[in-house]
């Protein structure tokens, strides 16, 4: 036989790239649309930071689902009264430098939050934490000044940082120098380039199958697409719609949803004088619109209505809460009534933003050519999002506007304390007997009551109808077929649960 | 020549005081961040105290008295996204983008360059027809969409380069080729015509009849005379690709100043915002005094007093 080195050559490199992955080598590339502003997990609000510093720092516990909490830092909570909260901590646990986690650390992390000099954004997630208490290294108590449903410091995320360490450096460095107790711990971060990480040797829960992560941002959806498709990355978030069938049938992709916690909706603000004050007319736009229509055509079915002020996977939702259907009769008969024949001398200015939900600009035009169809002459207009949510805090933005709003405790709470009630900074709208409503239930400790309080208060806002109500949105993940991962409604990604396919 | 440089040089300074004043002011105007910095459930008084610990309430002037002492300082702040120094946050994206304009730089002056020489030299010839088409796809087609084509056939359809991303010239390729691609077709369009005009002078037809090589004719006649239209524009254009080529950067995730500066605008961060715009504006007014330097190199009738 001869020698044939070529031939050779071939066999050998075919057996060399086929070689199947290692464990130790097991890699995952994730693309989001933006880069982490910042590795300190007490200064941000923004999910996709959350979403690299989350696998570094680990909280006390997080919501998965409506009522039910993973613990993660602390083992175990109870309540000693209405006011005061007990965290037991898990003991053995070590931050990734050798520092004994405790209860020291969690103390730290509320006050660093809270002090004034070091300026972050997260104030309003610890702000019903009045007093802390350490009686023992694994013991936390949390006081809060009123009554509280929710267990505080797990309403929002509340990522535990070593107070030794943190004393030992200025801001400046912890924010590029992260030192957590999570599975996975910083390699380098190149910004707008890549977030690297390596697993953590020495974590305290099982070892994850992915060894090397990074997060590299892709700006551009189409791009993300692109380098899916090319294997240049292996999850990738925000998919628009469009490119679902591609993806699905692609040779190495496949697509990954779940429903969100955001629910999309458009407000009236009845802070403005207008014909969206009086309740009538609020209630007949209701009756105008379409919404699956709108979900089916705009978002090529890929959200789900929602009939209520609550998103229909949280605590509080009533399933048999009052809801507007699809009847153009009915809402030319309220018009009627309310004093506008045929719609006659409505005409309103929808504000929108563009381009910070899927299709935000173009499910505010399918709205106003609904309503245009009752009579109702709509004007939509696109906003800049930071002078938008600037103004809206401000309550000027109006007679009508489009927003966007995730929560990721599962829990009713969080949605009308944030949007509804007349203090609300996003709200536009007073009833107080809504307010007295809401704010009982944050107190109630009784489970069965509340859900009847939150029940009431869907009975109140589906009657006083301070919105246009619309529907909770598909998150759209893209996944190479490499791997196995599911996605989680709160938009959090976690990588210790991807697994080689 | 020594007293021109040193008095462009101080006009300069003053250019950039100016570019530095307005854009603080038309940046602040627009509104601070507070509201979308902070978490989105606030209160009205916690954004409120967030905003004074950043000191987004005091009045505008004391603000910017505090940023122009900065500024002297050669300080530009810190950060509002990042809580580091703005200028190390431009600087560190600086040499992505050179790497991108320098690529396309070299476009312009390997390809467009020649090819507009060859389709003016031929006119109406396949060469200049082709040159032509490239030219007119060249400045109409969006960037954007340039860059997805490329994308789709070299990255997705062919696999051969990649599409997102930096490292090493593979990555640099597809970007760069976007990129070159519209400035290229206007350098090509202004060489074809500023060399179309002067082969049409006495002198070359004088350079022709005394027997000249038709190389040295265009090279040594036409061309330099042709040059001058071309420098300024390539000199012009450079400094756009530098100030941060911020669609192509988008499109290919690519870490330059444009993107930081999208992202910038978008968080109000205003640190940032002045940074890349004054350093934007500071290579603009250099490319200029180089364009003046070399105008005297290559025209010797050109004399700075």
């Amino acid at each position: 036989m001869r020698f044939r080195p070529l031939a050779l050559a071939a066999t050998l490199l075919v057996s060399l790239t086929a070689t199947p992955l290692r464990a130790a080598d097991f890699s995952v590339t994730i693309s989001q649309g933006v880069d982490v502003d910042t590795l300190s997990p007490l200064r941000t609000t923004n999910t996709p930071t959350f979403n690299v510093v989350g696998q570094i720092y680990e909280q006390l516990g997080y919501p998965d689902g409506p009522g039910k909490m993973v613990p993660q830092l602390a083992t175990s909570w109870k309540r000693l009264g209405p006011n005061l909260f007990e965290f037991k901590l898990r003991k053995n646990v070590k931050f990734s430098n050798g520092d004994p986690m405790t209860s020291d650390d969690v103390r730290f992390s509320v006050e660093k939050i809270k002090d004034p000099a070091y300026r972050s954004t997260q104030g309003p997630y610890v702000r019903e934490i009045v007093k802390i208490e350490t009686p023992d290294p694994y013991t936390v108590r949390f006081t809060t000044a009123t009554p509280q449903a929710l267990f505080p410091g797990t309403r929002q995320r509340l990522y535990i940082v070593d107070a030794k360490y943190w004393r030992a450096h200025d801001n400046a460095y912890l924010e590029t120098n992260p030192i957590g107790t999570g599975p996975y711990v910083i390699k380098s971060w190149h910004k707008d380039e890549s977030v690297e990480l390596d697993v953590n040797p020495n974590y305290w829960g099982p070892q994850p199958a992915v060894k090397h992560v990074v997060f590299k941002p892709i700006p551009d959806a189409a791009s993300r697409v692109a380098a899916l498709r090319t294997n240049e990355t292996d999850i990738i978030t925000n998919v628009p719609p469009q490119y679902v069938s591609t993806l699905v049938s692609g040779r190495t992709t496949d697509m990954a949803s779940v429903k969100s916690v955001r629910i999309l909706y458009i407000a009236f603000n009845t802070l403005q004088p207008g014909p969206q004050q009086n309740k009538l007319v609020r209630q007949a736009l209701n009756y105008a619109l379409d919404v699956p229509s709108i979900i089916k055509n705009v978002l090529g079915g890929r959200a789900y209505p929602v009939p209520s002020v609550i998103p229909t996977n949280f605590f509080g939702f009533d399933p048999h809460a009052a809801a507007y259907t699809h009847d153009v009769a009915k809402s030319k008969s309220l018009l009627a009534k309310a004093g506008y024949p045929d719609g006659k001398g409505i005409d309103l200015v929808l504000q929108s933003p563009n381009g910070r939900y899927n299709r935000d600009k173009e499910i505010c035009e399918a709205v106003a050519g609904q309503l245009a169809l009752v009579g109702v002459h709509v004007t939509v207009k696109t906003n800049e999002w930071t002078n938008y949510t600037t103004e809206i805090a401000k309550k000027q933005v109006g007679p009508m506007f489009m927003l966007g709003w995730g929560i990721t405790n599962y829990d009713a709470d969080g949605v009308v304390t944030g949007i509804l009630t007349s203090d609300a900074p996003n709200s536009a709208w007073v009833n107080p007997e809504f307010d007295k409503t809401v704010f009982a239930a944050r107190a109630e400790l009784d489970t069965r009551k509340r859900q009847a309080l939150y029940a009431k208060a869907q009975a109140i806002a589906h009657e006083d109808a301070p919105w246009l109500f619309l529907f909770q949105f598909e998150d759209l993940y893209a996944v190479s077929k490499r791997i196995s991962w599911q996605p989680r409604g709160d938009e959090s990604i976690d990588v210790k649960l991807i697994k080689p396919r | 020549m020594l007293a021109f440089l040193l008095r462009r040089l101080a006009g300069s300074l003053a250019v950039l005081a100016g570019v530095a004043a307005v854009v603080f002011f038309i940046l602040h105007l627009t509104g601070d961040p507070a509201a979308i910095m902070v978490a989105p459930d606030a209160t009205k008084d916690e954004i409120a105290a967030f905003r004074h610990a950043q000191g987004f309430d005091r009045p505008l002037v004391v603000q910017f008295v505090s940023y122009a002492g900065g500024l002297l300082h050669g300080d530009i702040g810190k950060s509002l996204r990042h809580e580091t120094p703005a200028l190390a946050l431009v600087l560190e994206r600086l040499p992505a983008t050179m790497e991108l304009a320098f690529f396309a730089l070299g476009v312009m002056l390997l390809v467009a360059v020649p090819a507009g020489v060859v389709s003016a030299i031929k006119p109406n010839s396949a060469v200049d027809w082709i040159v032509r088409v490239f030219a007119l796809v060249g400045q109409s087609a969006p960037t954007y969409w340039i860059g997805l084509m490329l994308i789709l056939l070299f990255g997705v359809g062919l696999g051969w380069l990649p599409v997102s991303g930096i490292g090493g010239l593979r990555h640099l390729i597809l970007p760069g080729l976007t990129l070159g691609f519209f400035s290229a077709a206007k350098i090509m369009r202004l060489t074809r015509a500023s060399m179309l005009e002067t082969l049409g002078t006495d002198y070359l037809r004088t350079a022709a009849a005394k027997g000249l090589a038709p190389v040295r004719v265009i090279v040594n006649h036409a061309l330099r005379n042709a040059w001058l239209p071309i420098v300024t524009a390539v000199g012009i254009e450079f400094g756009t690709l530098l100030s941060g080529a911020i669609i192509t950067e988008n499109i290919f995730a690519w870490p330059g100043i444009g993107r930081l500066a999208v992202q910038g605008v978008l968080d109000r961060d205003f640190p940032v915002v002045e940074g890349v715009v004054l350093m934007t504006a500071t290579i603009f007014v250099l490319i200029n005094v180089l364009v003046d330097v070399t105008y005297a190199a290559l025209d010797p009738r050109i004399r700075y007093e």
